[in-house]
């Protein structure tokens, strides 16, 4: 039960998990060249985590904890400055993006860890179909019972993340005409899905404990949900978001998750079971169109521009923003929903121009090493 | 007018041909079931056994009709080895250039040293030993790789390695080649065929280049489009090279290598020739096993074993040498040193222009080239293949 003591956190940290493709700079097809490039960047003086992911061409990079948007975006500049020139070196480049757009998953391979192979074995072709790429954001928590309310009132939110983070609009070598198709792929997952509605943390617990003794999972981390609270960090993982196709958005991205959590616990806005009547819908909404989407509140009854609320959820946080140093964070998350731009936007516009989905990879790899 | 057939039925070549390709497609499936054996010595033995040296079914001459789809075959290995050659690469990581370099200067040197001093051939002669010893052979390093489904560090390496090695080759035989040429020529024009032939091929292989680019923009980057397009540029480049007597070789080499680094619009596309390209490569590696010759090896068993312990010592020396500065590990290097050992099917060629050109000349080079190819026919796919298998690059586990 070590694992289920929730560390309790004083400060409103982030850190952020990233996973990345590395590509052959002779086909743009996803590359198996994870536990090399992990042996070379080993040795490389690079600070945060390194790891690897379930197939062999994909690498997860972790950051360290931070108070502020502006020291996690050094932080981040400086391993993707340290990922792209070993890249560099061994000739394999590196991409955003939370799904490659033509890879087959079938020739994916298993990256030979205990753990990868145990889920290849109980979840057979999904496992390498789980060749996407998202972040993960963790927020600290000063307690469990805060974890769980933080879970539930972000539902709302999550639609904002999905259309805001978007890009994967291509995938298996189509257009899939979803801003983020990435999600499909995870939603066939039988633990992925929303946390059960228990607000304190001993109900949480006893349902913990009841999943483990069934013999459902083996650890929190079986549960692929959206949003889950991570007791060994004393964090929220929000994990709803496609990988952005700059470090920048990745920054970006969790300062304004951290925002929207410091106004939820200060203002703490009441729960509603209600949120879920239309949790599925609004999420399917923001993959299949983005920040063009029209979410449903079920508790106002309206239909809402998803565009226009991330606006005016942002002029919101604004009074706040100098606590962690993110104003301009949020300045450019309000600029994105304005211009209703995202990662989906850029990759469907480079399509076009460039006429091949090997040029738009090698444009999007250009992209997150030199942006 | 006959209409009923002759007996008895003589085979006529295409019927041959037909034959030849289905046996080796039976005996890759064979060598596939033998899981030590890479699939193109299935290809080799099938060659083997059908050719003179075996049951005596079908003999080089026969196989003339093929020769044009071997040529072709040959042009789309080095077509393709030329796109695996990346300046980008070599300029980010100079160890690979240092390891090329010194790869290819360390085996040139050591089997002129082997062949002019240990077996006493002129000095030429064993120039013209040396260069040959250069080259992998890209053919059997891309089909293994196929074979196997074989990505990542060490297949790459293996593969542009592969490329530059060939790269010096060529250009070292073409420049070396007129000097074979019979004595009553004078010395000037030896030099100025010499100057011709090379910068001609690399001069028109960049030409059908441009042409490729122009093609390419105005059909649109298209599969289907770019397949037939370089399809075609292969075939034309073949022509041309027999029009103005230049290497067709050294044209498909350029043209990749043009394709690969001065693409700057990014208009060609990776094509995977595939089907076709099995076809091809069965023909190209039954015909290899048809031109082996067991018979006489015995005679020469120490050259040969020399020559290919010394060629193979100077690789692996090369490669060791600038590891640290590419990051391998020792087990990489190896790996990379047993990947590269298959001698070039060019090899063939260089050896058969050679003959060509002074038969006189050629012909106790031809004893000892062909006595190492055979060897290293049967053993080069097998080191290969252990090499890609024992780093774990392969998605087959063949061992």
């Amino acid at each position: 039960m070590n694992q289920f003591i929730f560390k309790n956190n004083n400060e409103l940290t982030i850190g952020v998990e990233l996973e990345l493709q590395l590509i052959n700079l002779q086909s743009f097809n996803l590359a198996m060249e994870a536990k090399d490039f992990l042996r070379r960047l080993s040795k490389a003086d690079c600070p945060g985590e390194i790891k690897p992911e379930i197939t062999q061409s994909m690498i997860e990079i972790n950051s360290s904890v931070h108070i502020s948007y502006s020291s996690l975006l050094a932080e981040l500049r400086s391993i993707r400055n340290v990922i792209a020139a070993e890249a560099a070196k061994t000739h394999i480049g590196i991409c955003g993006g939370g799904a490659h757009p033509f890879q087959k998953w079938k020739v994916q391979r298993i990256f030979q860890t205990k753990r990868f192979e145990n889920i290849s074995e109980q979840y057979g072709y999904l496992a390498k179909q789980f060749t996407v790429f998202g972040q993960h954001i963790h927020i600290a928590c000063r307690n469990g019972d805060d974890a769980l309310y933080i879970c539930h009132a972000m539902a709302r939110y999550i639609p904002h993340f999905i259309a805001l983070s978007a890009a994967s609009p291509f995938s298996q070598g189509v257009d899939t005409s979803f801003d983020c198709s990435r999600l499909t792929v995870v939603s066939a997952f039988p633990l992925s899905g929303t946390p059960p509605w228990l607000l304190t943390w001993s109900e949480f617990e006893d349902y913990f404990q009841r999943a483990l003794t069934l013999g459902i999972i083996k650890s929190m981390k079986d549960f692929y949900w959206d949003i889950r609270p991570k007791p060994e960090y004393g964090t929220v993982e929000l994990r709803i978001c496609d990988m952005p196709l700059t470090i920048e958005k990745s920054a970006e991205l969790a300062a304004f998750a951290q925002l929207l959590v410091h106004w939820l616990l200060k203002s703490r806005p009441a729960l509603s079971k209600d949120i879920y009547l239309t949790y599925l819908v609004n999420r399917f909404r923001a993959s299949r169109y983005g920040l063009d989407a029209e979410i449903i509140d079920p508790i106002t009854n309206e239909h809402v521009s998803l565009a226009a609320d991330i606006i005016q959820i942002c002029q919101m946080l604004e009074e706040d923003s100098h606590l962690f140093n993110s104003a301009e964070a949020l300045k450019k998350i309000q600029a994105a929903a304005m211009t209703r731009d995202n990662g989906a936007k850029w990759l469907r516009e480079h399509y076009k121009n460039l006429r091949s989905l090997d040029n738009t990879v090698r444009a999007q790899a250009e992209l997150w090493e030199n942006s | 007018m006959d209409l009923f057939p002759h007996f008895p039925i003589h085979l006529n070549s295409l019927t041959v041909f037909g034959l030849t390709l289905l046996l080796g497609l039976i005996g890759g499936e064979i060598a596939k079931r033998l899981y030590f054996l890479p699939i193109i010595s299935g290809y080799i033995a099938i060659g083997f056994a059908v050719g003179p040296g075996g049951f005596n079914i079908v003999n080089p001459s026969v196989l003339a009709i093929a020769h044009i789809f071997v040529e072709i075959s040959l042009s789309l290995v080095l077509f393709e080895l030329g796109r695996h050659l990346n300046f980008r690469w070599l300029y980010r990581d100079y160890g690979l250039l240092f390891t090329a370099i010194t790869e290819s200067s360390l085996t040139f040197a050591a089997i002129f040293s082997l062949v002019h001093w240990y077996i006493g051939l002129a000095w030429l002669q064993s120039a013209l030993a040396g260069t040959i010893a250069i080259a992998t052979s890209p053919a059997v390093v891309m089909m293994v790789a196929h074979d196997l489904s074989s990505e990542g560090p060490v297949t790459r390496r293996t593969l542009i390695l592969t490329s530059l090695n060939n790269l010096f080759a060529l250009v070292i035989f073409t420049l070396l080649l007129p000097l074979v040429q019979a004595d009553h020529l004078p010395l000037s024009t030896k030099v100025a065929h010499a100057v011709y032939r090379l910068s001609g091929s690399v001069f028109l292989g960049f030409m059908i280049f441009l042409l490729a680019e122009v093609v390419a923009y105005l059909t649109g980057k298209n599969k289907q489009n770019q397949f037939v397009l370089f399809v075609s540029l292969v075939m034309l480049a073949i022509g041309l090279s027999y029009i103005f007597n230049l290497s067709s070789m050294l044209m498909l080499f350029t043209l990749g290598i043009a394709a690969r680094n001065f693409d700057y619009k990014h208009l060609l596309m990776e094509i995977d020739f595939e089907w076709l390209a099995r076809v091809f490569f069965i023909l190209l590696f039954v015909a290899t096993g048809v031109h082996l010759k067991l018979h006489g090896l015995l005679a020469i068993t120490i050259p040969i074993l020399f020559f290919i312990l010394v060629r193979g010592a100077a690789k692996t020396i090369s490669i060791f040498l600038f590891s640290h500065l590419s990051n391998l590990t020792q087990k990489q290097s190896l790996a990379i040193s047993f990947a590269l050992s298959p001698m070039a099917g060019v090899a063939i060629g260089m050896s058969n222009i050679l003959a060509d050109f002074n038969p006189d000349f050629g012909h106790r080079l031809l004893l000892i080239i062909t006595g190492v190819l055979t060897v290293l026919n049967i053993l080069g796919p097998i080191a290969t293949q252990i090499a890609f298998v024992k780093t774990g690059e392969t998605a087959i586990d063949r061992e």
